[in-house]
C-alpha cells in the first residue's frame, strides 16, 4: 500500500524547504519527497491531492498532562490523543505526575502500552525524576528509560533539594537519560498566583517574580555543566532565562529550552477580571517578555515550544483566581497559536515550525519531525490563513480549560497523518 | 434627597470596588450618606425604603464590626438581614463559593454583602447571581465601603477632599483598605502618600492614583491634612517582613511627635481594629484629633446610603 499527496506546498524546517511539492508513503514511512509544481510519483496505490494546502511534518509535543492514571474525568491518553491529532501533534510526551507517579517501569510500560492500544497519536512516557515525584528519593531512572521513559522531569514541582537534583542529574547524565526542569525557585515563587508586579498587586494577587525563574534557572543549568547531564528547561518565559541556558552551554553544559505555547499569545493583562482559564504555571508574564519571547523564538535560542496541556475540570476552575488549579489545555492550540503569529508577520512559517517538529525531534533523537526518505510518515495537512473562532465547546480534549477561548486565530489542520494513516480529518 | 449632578442617576448594579466608580457616583453616596449621618444625630428614623426586601450578609471571613455595620444599616432601612459568618459552615465542607451563591441566590436576596478571603471573591459571585452583590472585603483586593466612609468621615470634618493632603501608613501591600482609599481619595481629588516598611510596598501604587510611596514616615508627615494608620496582621512582624514589633513601631509607629508633622489640624484616622502600640500610640488614638470613632458612625451611614442605591430603588 503505497499513498502518494500531491499538489501540496511543502514545509520541512528540517531542511528549510517551504516549496510547492509531494510526498509518496510506503508501509507509513516517506518513501520519497519533491519539490516543484505537478509533482507525482509513479506506482502510488492511492493519491490525495491536497489542493494547495501546506504539508508539513506532524507536531511533536514535549510537555502534555494527561489524568490517566487515576484522573480520568479530566483526560485519558485516548481523549488527549484524539485532541493532539485535531490539533496536529502526532508525538507527545505525557507527564508523570499523575495518581499513581510513574515512577517505576512497570507504570512506565503501563503508559506505553495504553497509548498504543487506544491513542493514535505516539506517546511517549516521561518518567518522575524522584520517588512519587516527592523531590527525595531518585527513582529508577535506568530502568524506566529501558522501558521507554523519553525523559525524567518532576513535573510541576521541581526538585527543591539542590543536593538531590545534583544527584539525579549525575546519574541520569550515567544513564544517558535526559532530564527536563522547570526553572523555578519555590521559596520565592511560592503563594504565588500570576506574574508579580503593578497588575497582580492592584488585585490583590499574589505574585511569581521573574527572579524565581532566573534563580531556578542558574541553579539548573549550573548543576547540567558539573555533572555534563543533557537538560531542558521547561517552559521559560523571559529572554534573561535563555540567555543563562546560552551561557551555560558555552561552557559546554547540554542544555535545552522550550516556550509554552500560551507565553507566546497571552500577557498578565489577560487575566483581566480574574479569569481562571488564564491562571497558568509559569504565569503569563508582561506584553514586552512576550514580545521578547517571540523574537527569541526567530533567533533560534528556543528549542521547542510546547502544549503544556493541563487539562482541568470545570471544579478545579470555577473558584475564585487564588483557589483555582493552575493550568491551560493547549493541544488543539499550539499550531493555531503558531499560524496567527505567522499570519500577523511575527514569525517565518519556518521559524513558527521549528521548535514544535525538528527541534524538540532532535532534543529526543526522534526519526520523526521532518520530512526525510525512510522518515515516519507523521504528517499533517493545514490551512495556514484560514480564520476560525476558539470556542472551548467545541475543543475535543476532555477538558476545555483553554485561554484561547473566544479568541479568533487563523491557521487550521485539515488532516492527520501517523505513519501514513490518516488519523484525523476536518 | 440631594444629588450630586442635576443629570446623574446612579447605574451601577453591584458595588464591587472604587475602581470602575465615577467622581460623581461618589460624591452621590457621600451625599445620601450624609443625610443618613445627619438623620441619626438628631434621633429621626430614616424612611423605610427596604421594606420588605432581604439583604443577606455572607461573611466568609469573620468581622463583627463590618457584619454587625452592615446589619444595623439594612435594619434601619427596613430590610429582613439574615448574616450568615459560613466561616464555620457547609462552606468547610468542600461547598465551594459558587454552590454557596446559587443556593442563597435561590432564595431571592436584594442583596448580598460578602466578605471573601480572595481577591476577586466578590465579582466572581456577582457573575452567578441576580442580586445586588457589595463587596464587604475581597481578599486583598478592596473595600468599597471602608473607602467610603473614610472619605465621608474627612469631609464632615475637613468641608472638602480635594486638594487635602493624606499620607497612609502601613501594610500596604496586604490591605484592601488601602488600595479602596487611595483610589477614592485620588478620584476626588486628594493627594495620597503611602508609607511603610519596603517589604509592604507593592509595585505600581501610582496606578491606585497614590503621588508617593516611601519608606520615610516623617519625611511624608508635614502638611498632611489626614493620617490614616493601617492595622498590621501580628503574622507579618516576626521577622518575615519585617523585624519586630518595637522596630515597626520605631519607624512606622504614630507618636506625639510624629504627629506634630502634620498639620496642627490635621486628623488622625485608622479602620481598625486598632494595635494600640504597634501602629499607633493610645493616647493618640483616643485623643482629639482622632476621628476613628466617628468612621465607625459614618461607617453605618454610608451602608444604609449603598444598600438604599443597589436594593431600594433608585435614589
Amino acid at each position: 500500500m503505497s499513498l502518494e499527496i500531491v499538489n501540496a506546498h511543502l514545509i520541512d524546517p528540517a531542511t528549510g524547504t517551504d516549496a510547492p511539492g509531494g510526498v509518496l508513503i510506503d508501509r507509513g514511512i516517506i518513501k520519497e519527497f519533491r519539490t516543484g509544481t505537478g509533482v507525482s510519483f509513479s506506482g502510488a496505490s492511492e493519491t490525495i491531492d491536497a489542493g494547495g494546502l501546506c504539508l508539513a511534518p506532524g507536531l511533536i509535543d514535549l510537555r502534555a498532562k494527561t489524568g490517566e492514571p487515576g484522573g480520568e474525568h479530566k483526560e485519558t491518553l485516548a481523549t488527549a490523543s484524539r485532541a493532539a491529532l485535531s490539533g496536529g501533534i502526532t508525538s507527545l510526551v505525557v507527564m508523570p505526575d499523575t495518581r499513581p507517579v510513574i515512577d517505576d517501569v512497570a507504570l512506565v510500560q503501563f503508559i506505553a502500552e495504553r497509548g498504543r492500544e487506544t491513542a493514535f497519536a505516539r506517546v511517549y512516557p516521561a518518567g518522575g525524576l524522584s520517588v512519587g515525584l516527592a523531590g527525595e528519593a531518585m527513582s529508577e531512572i535506568g530502568m524506566m528509560a529501558e522501558a521507554g521513559a523519553v525523559l525524567f522531569t518532576n513535573g510541576d514541582w521541581p526538585i527543591a533539594s539542590a543536593q538531590v537534583m545534583k544527584r539525579a542529574m549525575a546519574y541520569a547524565a550515567s544513564r544517558g537519560a535526559i532530564v527536563m526542569s522547570r526553572p523555578d525557585d519555590r521559596s520565592l515563587a511560592g503563594g504565588g498566583v500570576m506574574n508579580a508586579g503593578e497588575f497582580a498587586a492592584r488585585n490583590g494577587l499574589s505574585g511569581i517574580p521573574v527572579e524565581a525563574e532566573w534563580i531556578g534557572a542558574m541553579r539548573d543549568v549550573t548543576l547540567a555543566e558539573q555533572t555534563g547531564c543533557a537538560l531542558i528547561l521547561d517552559q521559560v518565559t523571559t529572554q534573561r532565562t535563555l540567555d543563562i541556558a546560552d551561557i551555560a552551554r558555552g561552557r559546554g553544559a547540554k542544555v535545552f529550552t522550550t516556550v509554552a505555547a500560551h507565553s507566546l499569545f497571552f500577557n498578565e493583562l489577560d487575566v483581566g477580571d480574574y479569569l481562571t482559564y488564564c491562571k497558568v504555571n509559569p504565569p503569563f508574564r508582561t506584553e514586552q517578555m512576550r514580545k521578547t519571547l517571540i523574537q527569541c523564538l526567530k533567533e533560534g535560542s528556543i528549542n521547542a515550544v510546547v502544549s503544556a496541556h493541563d487539562p482541568q475540570p470545570p471544579e478545579e476552575k470555577r473558584l475564585p483566581f487564588g483557589e483555582a488549579t493552575f493550568g491551560a489545555a493547549g493541544l488543539e492550540t499550539v499550531l493555531p497559536c503558531l499560524l496567527t503569529l505567522v499570519a500577523e508577520g511575527e514569525l517565518s512559517m519556518i521559524e513558527a515550525l521549528t521548535p514544535v517538529t525538528i527541534g524538540p525531534a532532535s532534543i529526543l533523537g526522534l526519526p520523526q519531525g521532518r520530512i526525510a526518505r525512510n522518515a515516519p510518515a507523521d504528517l499533517i495537512l493545514f490551512d495556514p490563513g484560514k480564520p476560525w473562532l476558539c470556542d472551548r465547546d467545541h475543543l475535543l480534549s476532555r477538558s476545555n480549560n483553554s485561554p484561547f477561548d473566544g479568541r479568533r486565530l487563523q491557521g487550521r489542520v485539515m488532516r492527520t497523518f501517523v505513519g501514513g494513516r490518516t488519523v484525523f480529518e476536518r | 434627597m440631594a444629588a450630586a449632578h442635576a443629570d446623574y442617576t446612579f447605574r451601577h448594579d453591584h458595588l464591587l470596588g472604587i475602581e470602575g466608580l465615577h467622581p460623581l457616583d461618589i460624591a452621590h453616596i457621600l451625599d445620601l450618606a450624609d443625610t443618613y449621618a445627619e438623620a441619626t444625630r438628631k434621633g429621626l428614623r430614616p424612611e423605610p425604603v427596604l421594606t420588605g426586601k432581604t439583604v443577606v450578609n455572607l461573611f466568609f471571613e469573620n468581622s463583627t464590626r463590618t457584619m454587625s455595620s452592615f446589619e444595623i444599616a439594612a435594619r434601619r432601612l427596613g430590610a429582613d438581614v439574615v448574616s450568615m459568618p459560613v466561616a464555620n459552615s457547609s462552606v468547610k465542607k468542600g461547598e465551594t463559593l459558587i454552590d454557596t451563591a446559587m443556593t442563597l441566590n435561590a432564595m431571592k436576596p436584594d442583596a448580598l454583602v460578602v466578605r471573601h478571603s480572595a481577591s476577586g471573591g466578590a465579582k466572581l459571585l456577582s457573575r452567578k447571581v441576580d442580586c445586588a452583590v457589595i463587596n464587604a472585603g475581597d481578599g486583598t483586593h478592596e473595600h468599597p465601603t471602608q473607602a467610603l466612609l473614610d472619605l465621608l468621615t474627612i469631609r464632615r470634618v475637613k468641608r472638602r477632599i480635594e486638594g487635602l493632603k493624606v499620607v497612609i501608613c502601613g501594610d500596604i501591600a496586604h490591605s484592601r483598605v488601602a488600595r479602596s482609599t487611595t483610589m477614592a481619595l485620588h478620584l476626588m481629588g486628594a493627594r495620597v502618600h503611602l508609607c511603610g516598611p519596603r517589604t509592604l510596598i507593592p509595585p505600581g501604587t501610582d496606578t491606585w492614583g497614590a503621588e508617593s510611596a516611601g519608606t520615610d514616615f516623617d519625611q511624608a508627615l508635614p502638611g498632611a491634612d489626614v493620617v490614616m494608620m493601617l492595622r498590621l496582621q501580628l503574622e507579618r512582624m516576626n521577622g518575615s517582613f519585617l523585624p519586630s514589633q518595637r522596630e515597626y513601631f520605631r519607624y512606622f509607629g504614630l507618636t506625639a511627635d510624629r504627629l506634630a508633622l502634620a498639620k496642627p489640624d490635621g486628623i488622625v484616622m485608622h479602620p481598625g481594629p486598632m494595635n494600640r502600640g504597634v501602629e499607633i500610640e493610645s493616647s493618640i488614638a483616643d485623643g482629639e484629633r482622632s476621628v476613628i470613632t466617628q468612621q465607625v458612625e459614618m461607617g453605618v451611614a454610608v451602608r444604609e446610603a449603598v444598600l438604599h442605591l443597589l436594593a431600594g430603588g433608585r435614589a
